[in-house]
């Protein structure tokens, strides 16, 4: 088994499969072959919900699957923030710190990319203007991504007024309180619209596809793009 | 009773609570990180460690505190629930038929001033943003800023319908206006209420903080001071009292303390001061280990400043007199049996409440916790089975794999069916599954309003030595609005006192004993404060040594509200101008 594998969550798989593609091809680009996690769930969905105990059925599966490597890279910030902060908690005594001790392996993709030694021999280049989305969940991956992206010649990259903010998707906030969840998205497209940029860049791809969602219905002309897509994208 | 969604679409669309709140709530968060950052960089772990010690060791603080205000000649009293409150505060009352109330979160909590009106009492809310909300009469829509929900023309037009003759809305001409309806009430009245911000169990000192003077005329006017706070309430001296105030107010207001924070010691001759201090439902959450921190709260309502939830369906959808974060993990708890299973539910889990915390609690942990409690509780047989087969599916990779491909063409083929059944005015539309790229979008077009990158504030290095710290004093007052002339003129109506200490990185003077006496301060034109060089510390944190044993006094530039709009009107109750002579 390769010791680096990418952990593609179930949302990326069922919303946006290519992403998953894209954070691979910059390993690749890395010189990484790395395996691929995939039909495993951080348990988020559940944790959020108040379903704990479905959560830890599901991460259970994700961390059997990390003992077979030595890091998981995960480019979706808010599953990583469910594994380092919120999984190990859901099993007490030496279980939990077995799960401690696997959880430590998952890396975000920005950190992971940013801190790799072949990261100075990449040759990214895009040509553009994107506005930045920094998601709650991926707050302790901020700076990477932004140094990441800060490497890309050609891009410009504008920051949202009030950039703190949530975007309102929540998980299942955004199907128990639509209308909250939807006002809040308003607002935050209104910052994105105003960079003047006509593609959004975000670390969390769930975010995005609810921005994506909202600025389809509001007609405002929009794309949005992971992190690991502009990596990608910036790629020779 | 109404759900949280119901309330908040209700509010949504009568009031568009975000067009007020949101911009105020802004700055305040910005203002509170900047304060914060001026203080001791290690000022909120030791305000949390203060906290957390006053919970591991609450009914030894309480024996103590019991005794040390016996000492001091102030009641001791304990309330186990609101009924027991409200009849505990009616007994002490007595007589009382005029009643001045200020600012308590457990007098909301436990229908004071509605119970004490219907046993026939006259209260009168003293706050100037409590006064206008019991006119509305819909109730705070946040804690410490009651009236932030109401623009400055309701207002006025709230005003107006009680009879009050107000040309324009200036938040000038409304606030004295009120203040001229209080103070008229202080000068026949039986009893003041107040809260309190903190009990000092080594001393027996009662502290609370307030900007516009009407605690100060509360505690000094009427012959009876009936003190209402919650159980938690208590920290073990005085080193933890000025602990919590070095992260209140910075937290609360974006001020770096209030105008007057009030260390009360036994009441004057003639006068009586009681303490009730309610449980409703606090042992409880004492026992629980999984919310037992949440008691370490001080109220400083900086989770709802940050919250966008809070900021877009306005405090009042929360339907308790606790909202934001805090109201949705403590009004489950507090009322167990009330219908605020649902609040947990109001919050995106962004983690900014706990971010923000100044004693670090970690809100969005507790709301989870609670929405399991909820699910567990009252979770509907089909939710459950839902997430019973998620899980199932999700403990085989294969399965997963199949349910998320289901899932993919699901949404791919049966968007339009899921849109039909998207409630009206919801713009979201199902999330592009197969991105299309336009190579023209990343021309972009010209930035409308972009910002530079927000940065933290950078945390401020302690003063260091003599001349910078009294530099850094003269500074600050002069920030406050403190005049600091070179030689005083004497004016008529003057109040000339001598500070026993003043603090650097606030701006203010401390008043102990003789000179802390509120009545000659509040009927004062100006007050002339002599402060000496040796005694001005760096931070409120310094002060323990300088704050005697009695009754104290920190006057941080005169008394002043920001209850109308945060929009800052000075010299409420006492005098408008406060000078400094070195």
């Amino acid at each position: 088994m390769p010791p680096v594998a990418l952990f593609v969550p179930c949302y990326v798989a069922a919303l946006r499969p290519v992403d998953g593609e894209h954070a691979a091809r910059v390993l690749r680009a890395l010189g990484e072959e790395t395996a691929v996690i995939d039909g495993r769930c951080c348990g988020q969905p559940a944790f959020n919900a108040g379903y704990p105990s479905e959560a830890r059925t599901a991460g259970r599966e994700l961390l059997r699957a990390a003992t077979e490597h030595g890091t998981i890279v995960v480019p979706s910030g808010s599953c990583m923030a469910m594994v380092r902060d919120c999984l190990p908690g859901l099993w007490e005594g030496e279980r939990g710190a077995v799960a401690a001790r696997l959880a430590g392996r998952f890396q975000g993709f920005a950190s992971y990319v940013v801190n790799h030694a072949a990261l100075a021999r990449l040759e990214l280049r895009l040509e553009g203007v994107m506005a930045y989305h920094a998601s709650c969940h991926s707050r302790p991956e901020q700076a990477d991504a932004l140094r990441l992206l800060g490497l890309v010649r050609g891009l410009e990259l504008r920051r949202l007024a009030h950039e703190d903010e949530c975007c309102g998707f929540g998980g299942t906030f955004a199907i128990k309180q639509p209308e909250i969840s939807a006002a809040m998205m308003a607002t935050k497209l209104a910052d994105v619209t105003a960079t003047g940029a006509r593609v959004l860049v975000s670390a969390d791809l769930s975010c995005l596809a609810h921005l994506d969602a909202g600025a389809r219905g509001l007609g405002i002309d929009l794309e949005t793009w992971s992190l690991a897509e502009v990596l990608s994208r910036a790629l020779p | 009773m109404t759900s949280f969604r119901e309330r908040a679409v209700r509010e949504m669309e009568a009031e568009h609570p975000a067009a007020t709140v949101t911009p105020i709530m802004r700055k305040l968060v910005a203002d509170s990180a900047a304060m914060l950052a001026r203080g001791p960089a290690d000022a909120r772990q030791r305000a949390a460690a203060a906290r957390a010690h006053a919970i591991a060791n609450l009914e030894a603080l309480h024996a103590e505190t019991r005794r040390t205000l016996d000492r001091r000649g102030i009641g001791y009293h304990r309330a186990a629930d609101a009924a027991e409150a409200v009849a505990t505060v009616q007994r002490l009352l007595g007589n009382a038929r005029r009643v001045a109330k200020s600012k308590t979160m457990v007098g909301e909590e436990v229908g004071l001033t509605h119970a004490l009106r219907a046993a026939g009492i006259d209260v009168l809310e003293t706050d100037i943003g409590e006064y206008i909300v019991d006119l509305e009469g819909r109730g705070p829509s946040h804690i410490t800023a009651p009236a932030l929900h109401l623009r400055r023309d309701r207002i006025r037009e709230i005003l107006a319908r009680s009879g009050a003759d107000l040309p324009d809305d200036d938040p000038v001409r409304l606030s004295r206006h009120v203040r001229d309806a209080v103070g008229a009430f202080f000068r026949d009245c039986d009893a003041a209420i107040t809260g309190a911000n903190t009990v000092i169990a080594s001393s027996g000192r009662i502290v609370v903080v307030e900007n516009e003077g009407n605690v100060a005329l509360g505690v000094s006017h009427p012959k009876l001071h009936i003190v209402i706070t919650g159980l938690e309430k208590v920290v073990a001296n005085e080193a933890a009292a000025l602990a919590v105030l070095e992260v209140l107010a910075s937290s609360a207001t974006g001020q770096p303390l209030t105008a007057f924070t009030h260390f009360l010691a036994e009441p004057a001759r003639g006068q009586e001061r009681h303490i009730v201090f309610v449980d409703n439902g606090r042992s409880r959450v004492l026992a629980d280990p999984a919310f037992r921190e949440l008691l370490r709260c001080i109220r400083c309502g900086a989770c709802m400043n940050a919250c966008p939830v809070y900021r877009t369906a306005g405090g009042l959808s929360y339907g308790t007199p606790y909202m934001g974060p805090i109201g949705a993990v403590l009004a489950p708890l507090l009322w167990p049996q009330g219908s605020f299973g649902d609040l947990p539910g109001a919050s995106t889990l962004c983690g900014r409440c706990r971010e923000v915390c100044p004693v670090g609690i970690p809100l969005d942990r507790m709301l989870a916790s609670l929405r399991h409690r909820e699910a567990e509780q009252a979770g509907s047989w089909a939710e459950k089975t839902a997430w019973q087969a998620w899980a199932a599916a999700f403990s085989h990779p294969g399965a997963a794999r199949a349910a998320t491909a289901l899932g993919r063409f699901g949404l791919a083929h049966f968007a339009g069916l899921l849109e039909r059944r998207r409630p009206p005015g919801d713009p979201r539309r199902a999330p592009s599954l197969e991105p299309e790229r336009d190579p023209t979008r990343l021309a972009g077009g010209p930035p409308i309003d972009t910002t530079t990158p927000p940065t933290e504030p950078l945390a401020l290095p302690p003063p260091s030595g003599r001349a910078a710290t009294v530099a850094l004093f003269r500074e600050r007052a002069a920030e406050a609005g403190v005049e600091l002339p070179a030689k005083v003129k004497r004016e008529d109506g003057d109040l000339r006192l001598k500070a026993n200490a003043a603090i650097a990185s606030t701006g203010s003077v401390l008043l102990t004993g003789e000179a802390a006496a509120r009545r000659p301060l509040l009927a004062a034109r100006r007050v002339v404060v002599e402060v000496r060089e040796k005694s001005v510390v760096p931070y409120p944190s310094d002060l323990e040594p300088f704050l005697g044993k009695g009754d104290a006094l920190i006057l941080t530039g005169a008394s002043r509200t920001a209850d109308i709009e945060k929009q800052i009107v000075r010299g409420i109750h006492g005098a408008e101008r406060l000078a400094v002579t070195m």
